[in-house]
């Protein structure tokens, strides 16, 4: 395992060496080292994902940590191929999206490559730590670091409160796995992971609680309904980079958790894994729902976050029904489905920001109504877009169908197993799935339609070229990724089947599944085929005939302009329409009036209805109950001393008094 | 008889339909109407044709006809002929079947959005909205039915259906009724869509493909015509009884051809086009059925639901 702490080393060093330095091109410092350290980090981690034998360190702490257990694991080695490869992508995109920070003196570069870095290893550490009271500094550490990312541009308002509301969610998620964590140490009487399904056999209820307080705690990072509310905020505040970073890989480390809680702990009720499934398939739904309704292109993506966790939570929910019916077919494809879900949907979330990123470093705007027509000044990101927005919502020939098609298939066989309850869930869930998928498309269309297709709805007065190589070079990357993915799925299961094997070792059932992707995957290549024939067709056929190039066909009125196109808005809105109460859409409208009027104003967003009737009531209460203290925090530096002396008077006078 | 069946969907098939239903239609309205091979002549005529491309489109705009054609031809490979195996098929066909259409679906609303008209967008949004109905239903009918008979995979499903007990009488009408509803929406037929309008505010299908002319609209009629023949080949498997051998089934298959050729002009003739607001509520139908046949399905599995 030393090289994985080497590699780690590399990584913070090239991130201080890259705050250290004063260069605009620092940034090839975090590259240069974390690409050695991805020399270091990747022989050891493939060894154990291709299922060498696992890896453990044992580390002794004075003080209340006591043992601490590092386990490198194939389901840890997954996760930490993820993150080092995401890790680089990401220092290598900020070489040039940071650039537009550099000259102005109010941001901190040197601070924002050091919290980088510190997130990579942070992140990597959480996957590995298997004692509980390290693994909450680590995971802290991890938020903090994330924090201070968010918060980069911290001299706009909008930012420091997406950022103060990302540290809010965070604190309260960590709260549960305090609570959780300290009860289920004082039960077992261990500090480390392993030895948390003893728990199980002793205290049932006890179990279940301390199993719903840590899903409520990693759902809070992994942005799983209903704790996902920070997840539009936070994820267009920070710098493109970051939010790739964040939404491609850190919201994955509650996932992570989630299931090895389910490794160690087990799963103490069999309602579990029913309640998992349906909160995912109401994220999945509610994700997409919300998404079609915004009009921020980040912010859409954030809400695409939230439904692609939705889909990874179906995954795990299948995998958690499988093991309590005993199907391991359910369980196989279950997990598969979730984990092969959390490696794709690293590659077009992250592309996808990446390429919100160069719309965003090319026109300053990120707002959907004054997009348009990109495709003509920036081709490479365009296309690169349009790849991702298909792997997004699942289409065949990229990665998304290979892993909803997992998900697919083990609900598929669950309606042929015979259990009433497990039939309703698994309709309902293909069914729901399929609602995902089409307004996955729904919504993406709509977005590579409106910023990319069309005309410019904005004419800038010098629309500026492709972005750089820089920019350029990880969208590829991930690109290559994505249909690698979606093509070579009989390449990808073996790689796959010690982490899954972790839940569940039937290597009959895995060989069922890998048949059934071979196939799947010749008719794929057969689709891909029958594909390039018709392209090669269709050239053909026009090779020798006359293309005249004309205007958009205007249905006979001759003063049309790009604001006339469809936008955003009107697009969503035959789909809101149908779907009516469960996406509220808030208007505000200024009607011109009078008989010179000035000014006049329409403007449409929708609501998230968790915020609206979950949180917001929940924060107004607890704002009403807390008010009450109001008047300690007087905002004078000599009381807040006051109280300290009055603390410390105190401490002094129990120890002293009542100890002795 | 597969290899002669999937030349017969692929050549003669569409026309066919589109050429009946037309011929069914003005008969109807007491015209002589075009000869039943007009659409042969149609396509021929546009293949020789040269193109006007729009400036805003870009390689969207180009992609989106071969991608069509290619994924309405793989989705016939997918679907068997009536009580035989199908080309292609392995367990969980119907998930690929089903996203390999909205893959098609997909490029085409790209495309419609390609050309910065907002026609067009207006076609797209319709499209994309009554899909977004039309899909789940489609999953909970698949998954009934692989409910009954334990299957997976398309042909294996409508094999075992006919073996299973006698309250799949009911399934199967019902999942008739959702097919025949999907026929009409997929293929863009009165009530949902009008294939004559000469109006584009209501338009769906026609004024996605508004700019498109010569080989590649002959390429977007022939995906969205075979698409229809593939939903009636469904629709065949469905309700095929058993013991018919494959010239049975081929007989069979034909018959139903005809039948539902004169079903959909019959409609087409009978009522006008549903105000667009009404159209979900008649799609919705398909959603209601599908799962009123899962809910029989569960009650005479169980006893109770």
């Amino acid at each position: 395992m030393n090289g994985l702490f080497i590699g780690m080393g590399l990584i913070i060093a090239g991130g201080v060496a890259a705050a250290l330095v004063r260069s605009p091109k620092r940034a090839v410092l975090l590259i240069g080292a974390s690409a050695l350290a991805q020399l270091c980090i990747l022989p050891v981690v493939s060894r154990v994902l291709l299922g060498g034998a696992p890896l453990t360190v044992s580390l002794h702490f004075a003080g209340p940590v006591g043992t601490a257990l590092l386990l490198l694991d194939p389901l840890t080695a997954f996760f930490i191929l993820i993150i080092s490869i995401g890790g680089l992508l990401a220092a290598v995109y900020s070489h040039s999206y940071m650039q537009m920070y550099a000259l102005k003196p109010q941001y901190s570069l040197g601070g924002y490559y050091v919290f980088m870095s510190l997130l990579i290893v942070a992140m990597m550490l959480v996957t590995l730590v298997q004692n509980m009271l390290l693994f909450l500094i680590v995971w802290e550490i991890m938020s903090l670091s994330s924090f201070f990312l968010v918060s980069f541009e911290n001299d706009k308002e909008h930012v420091r409160r997406a950022a103060l509301y990302y540290f809010t969610a965070m604190q309260i998620g960590v709260a549960f796995l305090i609570i959780g964590f300290a009860w289920a140490a004082w039960l077992s009487g261990e500090p480390n992971f392993a030895a948390l399904h003893t728990i199980r056999a002793t205290n049932s209820s006890a179990a279940t609680i301390i199993f719903i307080l840590l899903f409520l705690g990693f759902g809070t990072k992994a942005g799983f309904l209903p704790m996902h509310t920070w997840l539009p905020l936070a994820h267009p505040a920070a710098p493109s980079g970051v939010s790739a970073m964040m939404s491609g890989i850190m919201i994955k480390t509650g996932i992570y958790g989630m299931l090895r809680i389910i490794l160690s702990l087990g799963l103490p009720a069999d309602w579990l894994a029913y309640l998992v499934f349906s909160g995912g398939l109401f994220a999945g739904l509610l994700g997409v729902m919300n998404a079609i309704g915004q009009h921020d292109l980040k912010r859409l993506l954030a809400f695409h976050s939230i439904e692609n966790i939705g889909i990874i939570g179906m995954g795990i929910g299948l995998g958690m029904i499988g093991m309590v019916h005993h199907l391991p077919f359910l369980t196989l494809a279950g997990y598969l489905g979730a984990l092969l879900h959390v490696f794709n949907h690293f590659t077009f979330k992250s592309l996808l920001f990446y390429g919100a990123g160069a719309v965003y470093a090319n026109t300053h705007t990120l707002s959907l109504e004054k997009l348009g027509g990109l495709m003509h000044t920036m081709p490479f990101t365009s296309a690169l877009f349009f790849l991702a927005s298909m792997a997004i919502s699942g289409l065949p020939l990229f990665n998304g169908f290979i892993s909803e098609f997992a998900i697919y298939i083990g609900l598929a066989k669950g309606v042929t197993t015979g259990h009433a309850l497990l039939d309703l869930t698994a309709i309902t869930g293909m069914s729901g799935l399929a609602f995902i998928g089409v307004m996955a498309v729904i919504c993406f269309t709509k977005v590579f339609g409106v910023v990319f297709q069309g005309e410019s709805r904005s004419t800038p007065a010098h629309p500026l070229p492709e972005v750089s190589a820089s920019f350029l070079l990880p969208m590829f990357f991930l690109a290559g990724l994505i249909i690698f993915t979606g093509l070579a799925a009989p390449l990808v299961l073996p790689v796959m089947k010690p982490a899954v094997f972790q839940f569940a070792a039937d290597a009959d059932v895995y060989a069922q599944l890998e048949h059934i992707y071979l196939q799947l995957s010749r008719v794929l290549w057969l689709f891909g085929g029958l594909t390039l024939f018709f392209i090669l067709l269709r050239t053909m056929i026009l090779r020798r005939k006359k293309i005249a190039q004309f205007k958009t066909w205007d249905c006979g009125y001759q003063a049309a302009t790009p604001r006339m196109q469809y936008t955003a808005s009107s697009y969503a809105s035959s789909f809101q329409e149908l779907i009516g109460k469960a996406l509220p859409v808030q208007k505000h409208l200024q009607q011109p009036d009078g008989l010179f009027p000035e000014t006049a104003s329409f403007e449409s967003h929708s609501e998230d209805l968790v915020e609206r009737f979950l949180v917001r009531p929940l924060v107004q209460t607890l704002q009403g109950f807390l008010r009450v203290f109001s008047w300690i925090q007087s905002g004078r530096t000599q009381h807040y001393i006051l109280y300290g002396l009055i603390f410390l008077i105190l401490l002094i006078v129990w120890i002293i008094g009542v100890r002795s | 008889m597969k290899i002669l069946f999937t030349l017969f969907v692929y050549l003669i098939a569409p026309f066919l339909l589109i050429g009946l239903v037309n011929k069914a239609k003005a008969l109807w309205a007491g015209r002589r109407g075009a000869p039943v091979r007009q659409p042969w002549f149609d396509l021929v005529k546009l293949l020789r044709k040269g193109e006007i491309i729009s400036r805003t489109t870009s390689f969207v705009f180009r992609l989106a006809p071969p991608i069509n054609v290619a994924a309405a031809v793989l989705a016939v490979l997918l679907v068997p002929l009536p009580r035989q195996q199908a080309l292609l098929h392995f367990p969980g066909d119907f998930v690929l079947f089903a996203y390999t259409l909205g893959l098609a679906r997909f490029m085409l609303v790209a495309a419609a959005m390609d050309t910065g008209s907002s026609f067009e967008g207006m076609g797209a949004a319709r499209e994309v909205t009554f899909a977004s109905i039309v899909e789940p239903a489609f999953f909970i009918l698949l998954g009934t039915l692989a409910l009954v008979t334990g299957d997976t995979s398309f042909a294996d499903i409508f094999r075992s259906l006919n073996y299973s007990a006698g309250y799949t009488v009911l399934v199967k009408s019902l999942g008739t009724i959702v097919l025949f509803i999907m026929l009409l929406a997929e293929g863009s037929r009165v009530p949902v869509d009008d294939p004559n309008t000469h109006l584009e505010l209501t338009m769906i299908h026609e004024v996605m493909i508004l700019d498109y002319s010569g080989p590649d609209l002959a390429f977007m009629h022939y995906a969205a015509w075979l698409k229809s023949v593939v939903v009636i080949t469904l629709l065949a498997n469905l309700v095929a009884p058993s013991g018919i051998g494959p010239a049975g089934g081929f007989l069979f298959f034909s018959a139903l051809f005809v039948i539902l050729a004169f079903s959909v002009a019959a409609v087409e003739s009978l009522m006008a086009r549903l105000r667009m607001s009404h159209v979900p509520q008649f799609i919705f139908l398909m959603t209601a059925l599908a799962i009123t046949a899962f809910v029989v399905v569960l009650f005479f599995r169980y006893g109770r639901i």
